[in-house]
């Protein structure tokens, strides 16, 4: 009898697992979910790069940053004796037709471009974070205006517009960054937007509004750090967007120019000896495309992290 | 809108294009110079009646004159240039669709596979890649390491050579590749996410149990579910083709729209500056448009009012 008992369960739990076995392999159910250490690898996988992103961030601001006490030269130094000439231990990135140290105005131009990158995101997010909110908010006949015009924007071309006005506006490193800013922050509005729409009708908003708080005082201390997440991931995405900007414009001769300098107008200046010295235009290339491929791993982690449902993969 | 979207841009370029800087230089010029180019562009106007009245022989088929181009109508260079950019455009286009269509329904049924990986991967460095840098890097390997190592050019790197197809050809590889990759990569990645979405819903589940062959599964029940959003997807893409175009013709010296805007811009062309504007934006709302009613009509649960 006891025997029985005990033995009862047991057979129960074999034969679960039987059925189980025959459904998984005779029945042709194999296709099973993603299993937990698939999915935990995958996150693991995709913060490490965005780990390695950040080092190397970090690594190239502190070298643009820093490097520049290091080299003997200045950005404008020009010494025609040692013009156009390959890498050496003098020159580790060679020089210019005019003799001056591409190392120095690498450095240099890393740090306008990194600058650019960063204010022009900080301030692309600052205008649609405004407009986002304001247009959510309010709805009618605000929204309708807002909404109708930031739809208009985005059908024009961005590039267009920056070519028509890069040529006025593209010369000097702050015009340039607040010419990108004014044309990149279409998409952050209307992210917004759509957040404080669903915000607004939540428990604590309606609450906030009966203990009879305004609408300034809502938008700013009720809604908005709600969206720290998504604007966080809005500015760094932002960045990537604004460096490759940034250094299209320069590339067409519609950037900044000389003497100031930024990795665009580098390989803008390079690219007329790319049969010489190839080198010109890979090394600011090259760090362009390490900086826009850090800047987006972060910002894919960021979203991950602080919106593990949208699923970036 | 495109109305709206139009006068925007007039407005800018109106605004910046200022068609008598070029005369500032100009010793030869007197004062029916500048008279001539004032009746010309009715810069004694406003913007709004000028945009009007450009708008209104632009309409009827008059796109003015070039004045950066030796006076020759806007219209005979608009079409020729137009030409040209569709060349690059055209191609680009159904190899973009193809390859990336191809790309990312492989890496998603082959998922975690070193080919996924690989394409990942690939994909990681597209989005991270300025076009013109990757236009650049392309001119190194092919027009300068390629001959200098291995002894032969296998194809153009610079201007368009119409003497034969063959020589058509082999100076639209490269711009081609350049004006694909950036948008190939967000396609494959796009396309991967939407099998993958669909891989694991209930109906292919429900396929597979009713005994369907694992090829139908595919073809019919995922591929075809997962071409709905790919649909809006082709039609932002050729809307982004004609913006790609601007740089990859710069790269590699084609006599297409993109390096015609620019030059006009830096002449101060505004006629020639605005047909250009004009024909982007158009095609832009245009496809943005088509995307919109294609969308419905693959999908018949999405209606419009």
């Amino acid at each position: 009898m006891t025997d029985a008992l005990t033995e009862r369960p047991g057979d129960l739990d074999n034969e679960i697992e039987i059925v189980e076995d025959r459904l998984v392999n005779d029945m042709g159910l194999s296709d099973k979910p993603e299993s937990l250490g698939r999915q935990a690898w995958e996150r693991f996988r995709r913060h490490r790069l965005a780990i390695l992103g950040m080092v190397l961030l970090i690594m190239l601001t502190l070298a643009f940053y820093i490097g520049p006490f290091f080299v003997a030269f200045e950005i404008e130094e020009i010494n025609i004796l040692d013009r156009s000439q390959g890498p050496s231990w003098k020159h580790p990135f060679g020089t210019d037709d005019l003799g001056r140290d591409l190392l120095a105005r690498t450095l240099r131009g890393g740090q306008f471009s990194l600058r650019i990158a960063l204010f022009t995101a900080l301030l692309a997010t600052t205008i649609g974070m405004i407009v986002g909110a304001v247009s959510g908010y309010f709805g009618s006949v605000i929204d309708g205006v807002l909404s109708f015009f930031v739809n208009v924007m985005l059908t024009i071309p961005v590039l267009l517009l920056l070519i028509i006005f890069g040529r006025q506006f593209g010369a000097r490193p702050n015009t340039m960054a607040v010419l990108i800013g004014l044309t990149a922050w279409l998409r952050a509005s209307r992210l917004v937007r759509a957040q404080v729409l669903q915000l607004k009708e939540m428990e604590f908003v309606q609450a906030a509004r009966a203990a009879g708080a305004g609408a300034g005082r809502i938008i700013s201390r009720h809604l908005l750090p709600n969206l720290v997440g998504i604007l966080l991931v809005e500015i760094t995405l932002l960045a990537g967007t604004a460096i490759i900007l940034e250094s299209t414009l320069s590339f067409l001769g519609l950037g900044v120019q000389p003497p100031d300098t930024t990795l665009g107008t580098l390989i803008a200046e390079g690219k007329g000896s790319l049969d010489v010295r190839p080198s010109r235009v890979l090394i600011p290339g090259g760090i362009v495309t390490i900086i826009i491929l850090s800047i987006n791993f972060v910002g894919d982690a960021l979203r991950d992290a602080f919106d593990p449902k949208s699923g970036t993969e | 809108m495109l109305l709206i979207a139009t006068f925007i841009t007039f407005w800018a370029a109106a605004e910046v294009t200022n068609p008598l800087d070029a005369l500032a230089t100009c010793a030869t010029c007197d004062q029916s110079a500048y008279d001539r180019l004032i009746d010309l562009y009715e810069l004694d106007k406003s913007v709004p009646e000028r945009y009007v009245s450009w708008l209104g022989d632009f309409v009827s088929g008059d796109m003015g004159q070039a004045t950066s181009q030796g006076e020759r109508p806007v219209s005979e260079i608009f079409w020729e240039r137009g030409l040209n950019t569709l060349y690059l455009a055209g191609p680009a286009f159904i190899l973009l669709t193809i390859l990336g269509t191809f790309a990312g329904v492989y890496s998603a049924l082959r998922q975690y596979s070193a080919g996924d990986y690989a394409i990942t991967g690939i994909s990681y460095l597209g989005l991270a890649m300025p076009t013109f840098f990757f236009g650049l890097l392309l001119q190194v390997v092919f027009a300068i390491w390629v001959p200098k190592y291995l002894g032969f050019k296998p194809f153009w790197s610079s201007g368009m050579h119409t003497e034969s197809p063959l020589q058509l050809l082999r100076s639209l590889v490269l711009p081609v590749t350049t004006l694909m990759f950036v948008l190939l990569a967000g396609d494959s990645r796009f396309i991967r996410a939407a099998v993958l979405d669909i891989k694991s819903a209930d109906y292919i589940r429900t396929a597979r149990a009713k005994g369907v062959s694992e090829r139908k599964v595919i073809t019919k029940h995922l591929f075809r579910n997962a071409m709905i959003p790919a649909i809006t997807l082709w039609s932002l893409n050729a809307a982004a083709l004609f913006g790609g175009s601007l740089i990859t013709e710069t790269i590699f010296s084609w006599p297409g729209f993109g390096r015609l805007l620019i030059d006009a811009t830096f002449a101060g062309d505004l006629d020639l500056t605005m047909a250009i504007v004009f024909a982007i934006t158009t095609l832009v709302v245009l496809f943005n448009l088509l995307a919109d009613l294609l969308y419905g009509l693959v999908d018949p649960r999405i209606r419009y009012d």
